[in-house]
Formats: C-alpha cells, structure tokens, sequence
C-alpha cells in the first residue's frame, strides 16, 4: 500500500532508482531531502514525489498570506498504468498540507498534471506569451520553432533575402522612441521596498516583491535589474543561445519580472524594451498574466502567441480572487526565470 | 457489500469511461479500461464522493485497483462490510 511520507536522507537511494525509471518523463526529483518534499513510497520503493515551497502572497492588498507553490509532483503512473492513482494521491496529500496552492508554468494545458489539477477543481489560466522581433533577418533565419518544415523554411528565407520580412516587422513592431532611461542597478534597495508597498495593493493577487526577496532571487549576475525612474522596475536576461528547440542559436532577451502601479506599467515596459533593442538582442519575449502589463507589451509592438505557461490555483486560493487577469503574474514567479 | 453499492460504483463508472454498464465488472481495472487514465482515477473519485457523501483520504486511493476493490472501499467507508 502506498504511504505519503517526508522525504529523508533514508530514501535517497530509492528515489534515484525512481528516477531512474520515471526518464522517459524527461524530468527528475531533486535528491536533496528538504522541508516540504514528500514521497509517495510502496514498501522500500519510491512511486511518486512532489515538492512545497512556502511563499507569501498579497491578496487584494491584504497583509502577506502563506501560501505554498505545488512544485516538481512525479507519479510513476506516467510510466506505469498501474501506479496511475499516485499523482492523485500527491495532489490530494499537498492539498491536505496547505489548502491554498498554487502551480507554475506545466508545458500547457494540454499535459497531464493541467489536466489533473483542473479535474481537481483547480482554476488554470494561461499567461499570456508575447513577442517582439528586433532583429528581423536573424530571427527569420533562426527561429527554429517556426522553420520545421522546408516550406516554412523556404518562404522565411525569402523573407528574410528580400527584405521583405524586414519590412513586414517594422511596419508591425516598430523600435520604441522616446522612452525613459532606464538604470541598470546591482541591488534593490529602500526605493523598492516603498515601490513595493505602493504597488501591492493594485493587485488582485501578487507574490512578495519586497528588496529582501529581491536581492535573494535576482542575485546572479545573469540578470539584468532596470529601475525606470521611481516609477518601477524590470529583471531582464539577455540569453544567446545555442542550438535551442525552440530558438536555435538566437540571442534572446525576456522582460522576466516587473513591478510598477498598473498605470505607469506602460511606461515601464517601454523602457526596458528600448534598453533591451539598444543591446541588439534578435527577440524579446516576456509573460504576463496583469492586463495592464498585457497593454504595456502591445503598447510596446508587443505581439500575442500561444502560451504554454499555465497559472493554476487551488479551489480555496481562487476563492480568494475572481479574476487571474488581475493578478501580477509572471516568469518571475514560482521557481523563478528558468529555461530562459 | 449490499448489491446496490456494486451497482451504483457500475453506473458511474460505465458513465465515466463511456461504456454500457455491462462491461463494467468487479475486475475491470485500467489495465483492461483504455480510458482509465490518472484523470479519470480523479473524476472517478469526485463522482464517488458526491454519490456517496463521503471523503477519501490520500492513502485510500490506492487501494482502487479494481472496480471490485472500489465498491468494497466505499462499503467499508460507509459502514457495510463483505
């Protein structure tokens, strides 16, 4: 009969044969046992796996809120019909730890775990992808997303040759003028802590965006931290990359977080998008779930595509906000700007 | 296990997977339902629940391997024994 139990240094081994045999899921469990990991085990056998991680939310202004992110969940059912009932066990299970949570990002609606969790009754709402092409003839020849076919590849070269595709983007995206310089800081400092007490309440729903969590999430050098004036500030990563599915080898900056009031998002996001056109990336892409920063991105030559980063909420964490568009998410929640 | 509990666990499980209540039988399990995947486990758990009136815990679910086993968790759970 299969347990739900924290995970322990005892069971390292036997998660890494779980590992093992979940591969062909493409995604593994961390093998550090920590607070908030609990593994579904069958005698000495590991079956499935899942993470929480406590995190404060603000809702509709309110004091901060524990909350927790359902992260990493791994049932052996992926791989084997007869472990199916484990990934309903585990979201049971985090559901009994902590009644409000919520899960990031999950490849699209369309895969098991969106799946699961809005049979659940969980509420799942895309994020909304957008995109902005800089450097029109790289981003026709390398976007590997769009060229798997030799006619798509063939009309992109033509596009791209020609001269046609170039004119094509700026008529649609054209370079930001005139916007507000931005400052590229090293760390967040007493500013945004008062940014961030004048902005929270603007949202329905909004993770703590204080300096402190700042500091410890953005430190890398990686990241780009713009303030744009005293009116808010974005994180940006300017990425090349190399041979990618998705992007092949093209230099890619998103606007990964942002904070500002709704009103001055517009101003926010024009900056940054002048900053990052000035660094001559070939693409900016960014997420988000607000529908002020949605206007900000358009406003900026921003265009929608498909999105297969999903924000799902637990029944009584939905409760607490009618309208995701309102919330202030993205990439910049839940495990942060990876894959970027 | 009092048949009525089998029939109505037939019921909603010929309803869930789409198939005419006589194909559901003690044994059907989803190694021999196509349909039976881990989000149809939930759907079939919910149904249960609202039928039924009652909760299973994390631990329990594990036990439905079978149609058979499902309709003696939910006797058990409300007090019937086999």
């Amino acid at each position: 009969m299969i347990r739900l139990v924290p995970f322990t240094a005892g069971w390292i081994e036997a998660t890494r044969v779980f590992n093992c045999r979940v591969a062909a899921t493409g995604f593994e469990f961390p093998l550090q046992p920590a607070e908030g990991s609990y593994l579904a085990v069958d005698g000495n056998a590991v079956r499935g796996a899942y993470m929480l991680r406590p995190q404060c939310f603000h809702l509709h202004g309110g004091e901060a809120e524990e909350v927790a992110h359902y992260r990493l969940p791994l049932s052996e059912g992926a791989v084997n019909r007869a472990y199916l009932s484990v990934g309903v066990q585990l979201v049971r299970h985090a559901m009994r730890q902590q009644p409000m949570l919520y899960a990031l990002g999950m490849g699209g609606m369309a895969n098991p775990l969106p799946r699961l969790l809005a049979a659940a009754g969980w509420r799942l709402t895309e994020v909304p992808f957008f995109f902005k092409v800089v450097r029109p003839f790289r981003f026709l020849r390398g976007m590997q997303h769009l060229r798997r076919t030799r006619i798509r590849r063939l009309a992109m070269d033509l596009a791209a040759f020609s001269g046609v595709g170039r004119a094509g983007v700026r008529l649609i995206q054209p370079a930001v003028r005139g916007a507000l310089e931005v400052e590229c800081i090293e760390r967040f400092g007493a500013w945004a802590d008062e940014l961030w007490r004048s902005c929270r309440g603007c949202y329905a729903c909004i993770a703590e965006r204080d300096a402190a969590t700042l500091n410890k999430r953005y430190a890398e050098p990686k990241y780009l931290r713009l303030k744009v004036a005293n009116l808010g500030w974005t994180v940006a990563l300017d990425t090349q990359m190399h041979g990618d599915a998705h992007f092949g080898d093209l230099r890619v900056a998103t606007i990964a977080d942002t904070l500002a009031t709704p009103g001055a998002a517009g101003e926010v996001i024009r900056a940054a998008t002048a900053y990052l056109e000035r660094r001559a990336v070939d693409l900016i892409i960014s997420n988000q779930m607000h529908v002020a920063w949605r206007e900000a991105l358009r406003a900026s030559g921003f265009r929608q595509g498909p999105s297969n980063f999903v924000f799902a909420v637990s029944e009584p964490l939905a409760s607490r906000f009618d309208d995701s568009g309102q919330a202030h998410i993205n990439r910049g929640d839940g495990d942060g700007p990876i894959h970027l | 296990m009092p048949a009525s509990i089998t029939e109505r666990v037939r019921v909603i499980a010929a309803d869930l997977f789409h198939l005419p209540p006589e194909r559901i039988t003690e044994q059907s399990s989803p190694e021999l339902i196509e349909d039976w995947d881990s989000v149809q486990h939930l759907n079939l758990i919910l149904a249960l629940e609202s039928e039924f009136k009652l909760h299973f815990e994390p631990e329990e679910i594990d036990l439905m391997k079978t149609i058979g086993d499902v309709s003696a968790l939910v006797a058990a759970k409300l007090g019937h024994r086999n």
